[in-house]
């Protein structure tokens, strides 16, 4: 993925946000599991087919104290992770 | 942002939100009554079905609880009519599911249900035995022919398919044959193992069918056998190949006066009751299909995420793990207590009436009183 890339949730995914600091994203239909954080769970969140990889990582910034500078490249890393998954996938002609 | 798996089976956990697994007895009616049943003949419980309306509604929920996976179970599932509505259920909710069965009901057409859902893990099939005389015996006439031919419905259609071997006085002097039947004529990737258990109707065929000493290690050596013959395909959570195990390090580690284990000395047994919940046929929100009398709620009526974070069942069994050993007469004196983690919560209840104890089965210290010797564990 690239940082302009809108990512889209597999609809078939299930957040399970299991207690205040970890999360599991379930793939039912491949039984794929990833455990995460609460910025896991936040750019999880954000990921609508609209938003850019770019504007959730300066969402999370935002909304998280401590994120270090060139966060971005770790978000981009988590969304190919999902995507490779098939937990994500890329909004057809989507801008950042 | 992602990291390895946390939690799930150690003790003094934190509470997870919901449960991750919710096993279901879909129904109470089952075409079999094998004589060695944890199910039937259970005092304290009713036995009757939900139509099929509750089970949707009840699913809808878990879905929204995030369950990950449904275990249906019975009674013998396949008994129900209505099976692929209760699966669609299942699927349609974003979950994953297995089913417990004898195997006898499981025809082509249900076989490739299941498997265009690409959402089953594991059909379990109760296997006994290498033929028919060895395995009617203990699940009825005709019972052997029909199960094999239901796994290999199952096998023709690439659905996962688990065995699970109940060993008892029956099977219990043919344990390579039954190996050899499974892996390698059937081509299954393994199987499990467990030993018929003081529970449900086997209380009422215990001499027939329980274990004693010597056969117990008559199973353990010939199950360590196999599985050294067979790596990684021969599995046991309980029974005598996972005492075989257990009680070998116990051994040794009394032997040469080792610390106490990680989770040894207090009961830590079963770590069930953090990750997964049951429900009785009749809708009854339950901790484990083996305690079934332990009433928690009832679904569609009960929040199940209100009955997982505040049932005091659940909060019972969830302080097991800090009671020690050394508070149980039995135990106290004993050598091996501080490699213990005092098993089955289940099999405590069934034996003693009490949860929060210590359980026969798989106690290594009343193995060696009753006759068993050190040398008979591999």
């Amino acid at each position: 993925m690239k940082l302009d890339d809108a990512p889209v949730p597999n609809p078939v995914v299930v957040l399970r946000e299991e207690s205040d600091d970890w999360a599991i994203l379930f793939n039912p239909d491949t039984s794929a599991a990833v455990g995460t954080n609460p910025v896991g769970v936040e750019i999880w969140k954000q990921a609508d087919g609209t938003r850019s990889l770019r504007d959730i990582a300066a969402t999370v910034a935002r909304r998280f104290s401590n994120v270090p500078e060139g966060a971005s490249g770790e978000v981009l890393s988590f969304a190919d992770e999902l995507a490779r998954d098939g937990f994500f996938g890329v909004a057809e002609g989507a801008e950042g | 942002m992602s990291d390895g798996e946390k939690g799930g089976s150690a003790h003094g956990m934190r509470v997870i939100r919901t449960p991750r697994y919710v096993d279901v007895e879909i129904t109470a009616a089952c075409n079999q009554r094998c004589s060695y049943c944890y199910f039937f003949d259970n005092p304290e419980v009713p036995y009757h079905d939900l139509p099929l309306g509750e089970w949707l509604s009840f699913f809808e929920e878990l879905g929204r609880c995030g369950v990950m996976r449904v275990t249906l179970q019975g009674g013998e599932p396949f008994m129900r009519g209505d099976l692929r509505e209760v699966i669609s259920g299942v699927v349609e909710n974003r979950m994953r599911f297995a089913v417990l069965s004898n195997g006898t009901l499981i025809d082509d057409s249900m076989a490739a249900f299941i498997a265009r859902t690409n959402r089953c893990d594991q059909v379990q099939v109760s296997v006994d035995g290498p033929c028919a005389r060895i395995h009617d015996a203990t699940r009825g006439r005709g019972s052997f022919d029909a199960a094999i031919a239901g796994l290999k419905r199952l096998q023709s259609h690439s659905i996962p398919v688990g065995v699970r071997v109940t060993i008892s006085r029956h099977n219990v002097g043919h344990l390579e044959e039954t190996a050899r039947f499974l892996l390698e004529d059937l081509g299954l990737a393994r199987f499990g193992t467990n030993s018929a258990g003081y529970i449900g109707t086997c209380r009422r065929h215990a001499d027939e069918l329980l274990l004693d000493p010597a056969l117990h290690a008559e199973a353990m050596q010939a199950l360590v056998r196999i599985a050294g013959r067979y790596p990684g395909r021969v599995l046991a959570n309980a029974g005598p190949l996972a005492d075989a195990l257990t009680w070998r390090k116990m051994l040794d580690a009394a032997g040469c006066g080792a610390g106490t284990f990680d989770d040894g000395g207090r009961l830590t047994g079963c770590g069930c009751h953090f990750t997964t919940c049951a429900v009785r046929a009749d809708g009854v929100i339950i901790p484990c299909v083996l305690l079934a009398h332990m009433e928690m709620g009832r679904i569609n009526k009960d929040s199940l995420e209100a009955v997982w974070n505040n049932s005091p069942v659940l909060a019972e069994l969830r302080s097991r793990s800090s009671i020690e050993l050394k508070d149980f007469e039995y135990c106290r004196a004993c050598l091996y207590s501080p490699y213990c983690t005092g098993s089955c919560p289940a099999m405590a209840y069934t034996q003693s009436r009490r949860v929060n104890a210590p359980s026969p089965d798989g106690c290594l210290r009343r193995f060696l009183d009753s006759g068993g010797r050190p040398e008979d564990i591999p």
